[in-house]
């Protein structure tokens, strides 16, 4: 159980850079268990950078990131990935079911292909996101909310302890932010910890317990309460409050 | 009747037109990844970079035998291809650019060599040349045994690792974030695709050949929303156009067969991309006339008869 006791993800001094010009500068961040982190930030802040670095698909400059009390290396599978709905391509010809397996192609190992169980999985998934009825639906057929909730599910077959989620709420209604909260907090109360990009600073006290405050730099982070104050926020979007 | 019955009788005939089927096959299958994943130039800059190779081959060794041309085809188009990756990711040229600089560079290598080799080694009796729009009437069964081969093993190959390699096409982060090498199953599908453009260099040629793995498989997109039955019915449609071009080419006169192959597959690209159901431009534009009539007799909310469907303007 000692493991247990250690936070979640701890990052220090994590910088990042593409052509050496920096994304993210000397990072910290400790998020502990149990916990629905907000990140937040203007665009080009790094905040998918951010989730990036952790997951080790982009080179860091410098600094340390322990997962779940070691490497992300030795971890990797107790880690959940949502990435941003518009970096795939929708129109791939393939349906919502076999999105959500693909969730499973990392512990199924090579040659062997989803059967019965995987299936039963992740039938089970869509069904948490509400989306069971359109399990056979090419996925280009889908809303962007309904697109979303095929992304969630195929995170929750991986049943993680730490979830990185870019912009999971991003262009869906208003419904299914309602049932996307709840499943988060769900997830939360089972133990399991999830860092969040969100872009809608009206509703950060409501949905998250701590916040991280982009700017490049990590402006403030820590519970809601005592980071998310009115010069913080102003302080990371200098140069214009978002829309 | 007398072109299916030399289809089976006539040597010259039936050879070539098992090895343009061939080449459709594995290029239609494979050429599939590459349409799905926006990436198929990547076939015309290894089509043209295989002919320094198969010159260089044929300078080094003075051989013609099929297998050591492709082998040196390959060489050269798989280069092409890692430094267009290269080039792409650690320099500041965008990916397009990378891909035009290494095609233009290499094809001009491969015609310096040709050139060399026509003036010096006799390349011409070699027919080294024909590489360039392909000689399909030069096939004989030693050539076909080797593209059944090396295409089968690559077909094989792709089913083995047939999930790993959907997920990298759709989603390549999220195969990293679960555990897949993604750098080596690019490779492995890079060298895929320089096998399935090496074995039909013979036939199409370096310049026609990336036709053959884009061709195939935006026709069989056009009818189906299933990977399985697409990369199988680019396989179809590849066996199909590469057989009937090789019949048409062989029964009326002075038709060149890559070129009439190369045809017959942007025909059906052009009937699928007009006709197919759902995806077909008639499709849709009867779809739209069918709704529009429809449009006053109901009220909006009622209207859409699939509510949640995502209208994206740009999906073809």
């Amino acid at each position: 159980m000692a493991a247990d006791a250690e936070p979640a993800l701890d990052i220090r001094g994590l910088t990042v850079a593409y052509h050496d010009e920096p994304v993210l500068w000397d990072i910290d961040l400790t998020v502990p268990r149990s916990t629905i982190l907000g990140i937040v930030g203007p665009n080009g802040a790094g905040k998918t950078t951010l989730l990036k670095a952790v997951l080790d698909l982009v080179p860091i400059a410098s600094g340390r990131v322990r997962v779940l009390g070691d490497a992300y290396a030795a971890n990797q599978n107790r880690v959940g990935y949502v990435p941003q709905r518009g970096s795939v391509d929708w129109d791939f010809p393939t349906n919502a079911l076999d999105v959500v397996l693909m969730g499973l192609y990392g512990e199924l190992g090579w040659f062997r292909r989803p059967g019965a169980a995987e299936k039963e999985k992740a039938r089970n998934a869509l069904d948490q996101v509400g989306m069971l009825d359109y399990a056979d639906r090419q996925i280009s057929q889908l809303s962007g909310g309904q697109q979303q909730r095929v992304f969630l599910a195929r995170a929750l077959v991986q049943e993680a302890d730490l979830y990185l989620m870019d912009e999971p709420l991003q262009g869906v209604d208003a419904t299914t932010e309602r049932t996307i909260i709840d499943l988060l907090r769900r997830l939360r109360n089972q133990g399991r910890t999830l860092l969040v990009v969100h872009h809608d600073l009206s509703t950060v006290r409501e949905y998250f317990d701590q916040v991280l405050l982009l700017n490049v730099r990590a402006v403030a982070s820590g519970s809601v309460e005592t980071a998310f104050t009115d010069a913080n926020v102003r302080e990371t979007y200098a140069g214009g409050m978002p829309a | 009747m007398d072109l299916l019955h030399a289809l089976f009788s006539d040597y010259t005939l039936r050879t070539v037109a098992l090895g343009a089927a061939l080449l459709g096959i594995v290029g239609g299958s494979l050429g599939s990844y590459a349409v799905l994943r926006g990436q198929s130039l990547i076939g015309d800059a290894v089509a043209h970079a295989a002919l320094p190779g198969i010159a260089g081959a044929f300078l080094l060794t003075g051989q013609m035998d099929p297998l050591v041309l492709m082998l040196g085809a390959a060489a050269t188009g798989l280069c092409a291809a890692l430094f267009v990756d290269g080039t792409a990711r650690s320099t500041r040229v965008p990916y397009d650019s990378a891909l035009a600089l290494m095609l233009a560079s290499f094809f001009g290598l491969g015609l310096v060599l040709l050139t060399y080799l026509q003036r010096h080694a006799g390349a011409s009796q070699a027919g080294l040349d024909a590489f360039l729009f392909g000689q399909a009437a030069a096939l004989v069964m030693y050539d076909v045994y080797v593209m059944a081969a090396l295409g089968g093993t690559a077909l094989i190959v792709m089913l083995l690792f047939w999930k790993e390699l959907k997920l990298l096409s759709f989603d390549a982060a999220f195969a990293r974030s679960v555990g897949l090498p993604v750098r080596v199953l690019n490779g492995l599908l890079t060298t895929l695709l320089v096998v399935a453009i090496v074995i039909g260099l013979q036939t199409v040629g370096v310049v026609l050949m990336s036709a053959v793995l884009i061709a195939p498989a935006a026709a069989a997109r056009q009818w189906t929303d299933r990977l399985g039955i697409m990369v199988a019915l680019a396989a179809g449609i590849g066996a199909a156009t590469g057989v009937t071009g090789a019949l048409i080419s062989a029964s009326v006169r002075n038709v060149p067969t890559g070129p009439t192959i190369v045809l017959c597959m942007g025909a059906v690209v052009i009937a699928s991309l007009l006709l197919a159901p759902q995806r077909g431009v008639l499709w849709r534009s009867w779809q739209r006339r069918f709704s529009q009539a429809e449009t006053p007799s109901h009220p909006p909310d009622q209207n859409a008869r699939t509510p949640n469907v995502a209208t994206d303007p740009t999906d073809l």
